[in-house]
């Protein structure tokens, strides 16, 4: 029993002890914060003077004059409020003063954050080394998240891989961000053909190819219909559905038969994104199916069916009122609440 | 004649053993949240800070809705609801749920936001009272105010899932303050992991003491008041160390009512909030972990600590006392209704380890310790146990108690440093020492009284009387 009291002190003495160091180098760490932060101040004043006189020499005196840590971090955020001209000579005045250098040093050795960041900045300065070092973190990043931030930063400095290759690099378990969407969405038109290519295969994963697949319908929209089309009856109800919502936004000629074949479908979210791409391309001739798809079991389809039968202007409306005064069921119910939303009377 | 002492000596041997081993258990389960809480700090994703935040994840963000049950909150609706109008997050709306109150506050709300009557079509997915009314505000189309009967908190919660329409919600409490960055660093999980993120917790910290304008905490101090005080390294406890440890292993039982975000299919799935639960958080995230393991799909629950929702602590005993026999209630309620996952082989981690927890810690605990605190000494006392024995008592109530809070310190200041200066550090570390003498013995009293209550099936809620964030208020 006594074993258990011994080791009780001991423990609580030696917390007790890290803690104290905790606080002591707390303390040192308040007088240094209080010295970054001032000249942080100068710094951000000397910046402000840059846009008003572009005095280039005056500030980088005032950038090589605080420690580079302070300079990168008060310059990124403050480059990223600037364009055009004032931009591009405030970034020269960065490379001259070799501030990527240190970015890429933290590209490499810094903590998570730290490494995301220095690949965001390396974007923003682009400077002469930064493909270098953002390809090489590509490669041998350990963080999944530090590999997506520097395929966006290549992206953004027009030295991305090929994609299959990129994906390969982020891996599978990353193949699952959202922030894949941003990379895509920042995608050069040129290489669009490439989006198009990896959405088309079967072997990858859905989420990236439907996210392929919203990003080609905001940015290359209508050269793509036919791939759209054809998607549209993709064995993946993730990647129907992100083709159909492509097809509400570019359109296509043969839309309405491959709406109404969405329509049927077994999964809900392709029923409702059919629905409403019939909606958004105003196909008042698929107001039949769009009736029926009123009685659907799933509430999301039934209100996106609600939605382009009122889209289509009185015609709809006409036909949502004639479901509204029919028979008790769910089309009536969802017909009554489409024609009632909004301010009451 | 029968001597009877060799009896006595056995009982109390069995008694002592039973308390000891089960304060061992704790203690193990505390040290075992600790270095698992310490190896997923270090190893955490990355935290961006908050000016970087919105130009990394703003276009990417899903929608969320906020829901905001609210009764008898006249005093600081408005000024709450202008707060979270603020919040820094690309695409969301607010939802309030008056449920029934008895004062002003939907008329507050009406005036301070030129609330109209709306219809909105909603999907009558999970049950509650009935709604008398949807409103609007044409000063802002992301606010919506639901006023329906009174059914309790669950029962407002659900009435705002099935009203709002974002993939994702976030469960507030009416008068806490979240933090302008605190929805885009919760979201981060949902963003980074879509299809496997189902919940994720966030941390609460308390803002008695901080100095509170316009609905933000702009200077974060400590609280005057001793009470808060424990408070503050209590949160620091259960936040830190257990519900990191525990999220790191998927095995997070938890996410508060307080300041919650949830993937509406899968709560929906579920039923959404048990109503008239004393513990619905908790209900809910045993629900969640249940259905998912049911169907067999991957998924993950998660509790990241830099997303932070300031909350007002109770500053008078009697009633931390009421929030704190509530809380018992609410875990005896739960463990007994999920019983059947009890170290059950088909729920894994959550069974063992999850469960395991909430008997050791929720169910035995406090009992035991009680127990203990009146039987070890007076054992001694009659010469029945050994001192070694005493000596082991003291070092699992007292001892290892100061050794746990300061830890949790330790990995607060090592890796988050949220308590912006050296002094206030040290005073907590004086906190952490001293909660250990009465503060603790005071708590597992109070969670004994629960566990009465529990077993007379007293079912009141009981009054949180506040003094306001912001002002004073009841």
């Amino acid at each position: 029993m006594l074993y258990i009291w011994h080791l009780s002190i001991l423990l609580s003495v030696l917390s007790l002890a890290i803690m104290l160091l905790l606080i002591v180098r707390r303390v040192l760490h308040e007088r240094r914060g209080t010295a970054d932060a001032d000249q942080r101040r100068s710094l951000l004043t000397a910046l402000i003077a840059f846009t008003e006189n572009r005095d280039r020499e005056a500030l980088k005196a005032a950038l090589l004059a605080v420690p580079a840590r302070v300079a990168i971090d008060a310059g990124f955020e403050f480059i990223s409020l600037l364009r055009g001209e004032e931009h591009d000579e405030l970034v020269a005045a960065f490379n001259e003063c070799g501030l990527p250098a240190l970015v890429g040093t933290q590209l490499e050795k810094g903590n998570g954050a730290e490494r995301i960041h220095a690949a965001e900045m390396l974007a923003a300065l682009r400077s002469e080394n930064a493909v270098a070092s953002l390809l090489s973190a590509l490669d041998r990043d350990r963080s999944r998240e530090v590999r997506i931030a520097v395929a966006i930063a290549l992206c953004d400095v027009g030295a991305l891989p090929p994609l299959v290759i990129t994906l390969r690099k982020i891996g599978v378990a990353g193949q699952r961000s959202r922030r894949l969407i941003e990379l895509f969405r920042r995608f050069p038109p040129k290489r669009f053909d490439e989006l198009r290519d990896y959405a088309g295969r079967q072997d990858a994963v859905p989420f990236i190819r439907a996210a392929a697949i919203d990003a080609l319908a905001r940015a290359g929209g209508f050269q793509f219909g036919e791939f759209f089309a054809r998607a549209a009856s993709d064995r993946s109800p993730e990647v129907a559905a992100a083709a159909l919502r492509a097809l509400g936004l570019t359109g296509h000629a043969n839309a309405p038969a491959i709406l109404v074949r969405a329509m049927e479908n077994s999964g809900w979210d392709v029923r409702a994104d059919a629905a409403d791409a019939a909606g958004r391309l105003g196909l008042s001739e698929l107001a039949a199916p769009l009736a029926q798809l009123m009685d659907d079991e799933a509430w999301t389809v039934r209100y996106a069916a609600a939605n382009a039968l009122r889209s289509f202007g009185q015609k709809g409306e006409q036909l949502l009122r004639e479901i509204a005064v029919s028979e008790v069921s769910r089309s009536q119910r969802t017909a009554s609440l489409i024609l009632a939303e909004g301010p009451a009377a | 004649m029968f001597d009877w002492s060799q009896e006595i000596v056995l009982v109390a041997s069995i008694l002592s053993w039973f308390i000891i081993v089960t304060g061992l258990a704790q203690t193990a389960v505390y040290l075992l949240q600790l270095i698992i809480a310490g190896y997923a700090l270090s190893t955490r994703p990355p935290v961006a800070r908050s000016a970087l935040l919105w130009h990394r994840y703003g276009d990417v963000a899903p929608p969320i809705a906020l829901l905001v049950p609210a009764y008898n909150e006249e005093v600081n609706v408005v000024e709450s609801v202008h707060s979270m109008l603020a919040l820094e997050y690309p695409n969301f709306e607010v939802i309030v749920i008056n449920d029934g109150s008895k004062d002003q506050t939907l008329q507050r709300l009406i005036e301070g936001f030129k609330l109209v009557k709306f219809h909105r079509p909603y999907e009558e997915a999970l049950t509650h009272k009935p709604i008398r009314g949807l409103y609007s505000s044409p000063m802002t189309e992301r606010l919506f105010v639901v006023d329906k009967e009174n059914g309790g908190k669950a029962d407002a919660q659900n009435a705002g899932i099935n009203v709002c329409r974002a993939p994702l919600f976030c469960v507030i409490d009416g008068d806490s303050i979240l933090e302008p960055d605190a929805l885009m660093r919760a979201a981060q999980p949902f963003i980074d992991d879509p299809e496997r993120t189902i919940a994720v917790g966030g941390t609460i910290r308390i803002a008695n003491g901080s100095r509170i304008e316009g609905g933000r905490v702009r200077e974060v101090r400590l609280p005057h008041r001793l009470l808060p005080l424990l408070q503050v390294v209590e949160y620091l406890r259960a936040f830190l160390m257990a519900r990191l440890a525990w999220s790191r292993i998927n095995t997070l039982m938890l996410v508060s009512g307080a300041f919650g975000v949830f993937r509406r299919t899968e709560v929906v799935a579920v039923g959404g909030f048990t109503r008239g639960s004393m513990g619905e958080d908790l209900d809910l995230v045993i629900k969640l972990h249940r259905h998912m393991m049911d169907i067999g799909r991957k998924y993950s629950i998660q509790f990241i600590p830099e997303p932070v929702c300031w909350t007002e602590a109770p500053e008078s005993l009697r009633v931390l006392a009421r929030q704190r026999t509530r809380w018992q209630r609410g875990a005896l309620e739960c463990f007994f209704r999920y019983r059947s996952m009890l170290f059950n082989p088909r729920y894994g981690r959550v069974g063992f380890l999850g469960f395991g927890h909430i008997l050791v810690v929720d169910v035995l605990g406090p009992i035991s310790e009680v127990l203990g605190y009146v039987l070890i000494p007076a054992f001694w006392l009659l010469g029945i146990l050994s001192t070694e024995y005493l000596l082991a008592f003291t070092s699992l109530v007292f001892t290892y108690g100061v050794c746990v809070s300061v830890c949790s310190l330790v990995l607060e200041e090592a890796e988050l440093q949220r308590f912006p200066r050296a002094r206030d550090l040290a005073v907590l570390t004086a906190v952490a020492v001293f909660e250990n003498f009465g503060y603790r013995q005071l708590n597992n009293f109070w969670r004994v009284k629960g566990w009465w209550q529990y077993l007379r099936a007293d079912q009141s809620w009981g009054e949180m009387t506040r003094t306001g964030l912001t002002g004073p208020k009841k």
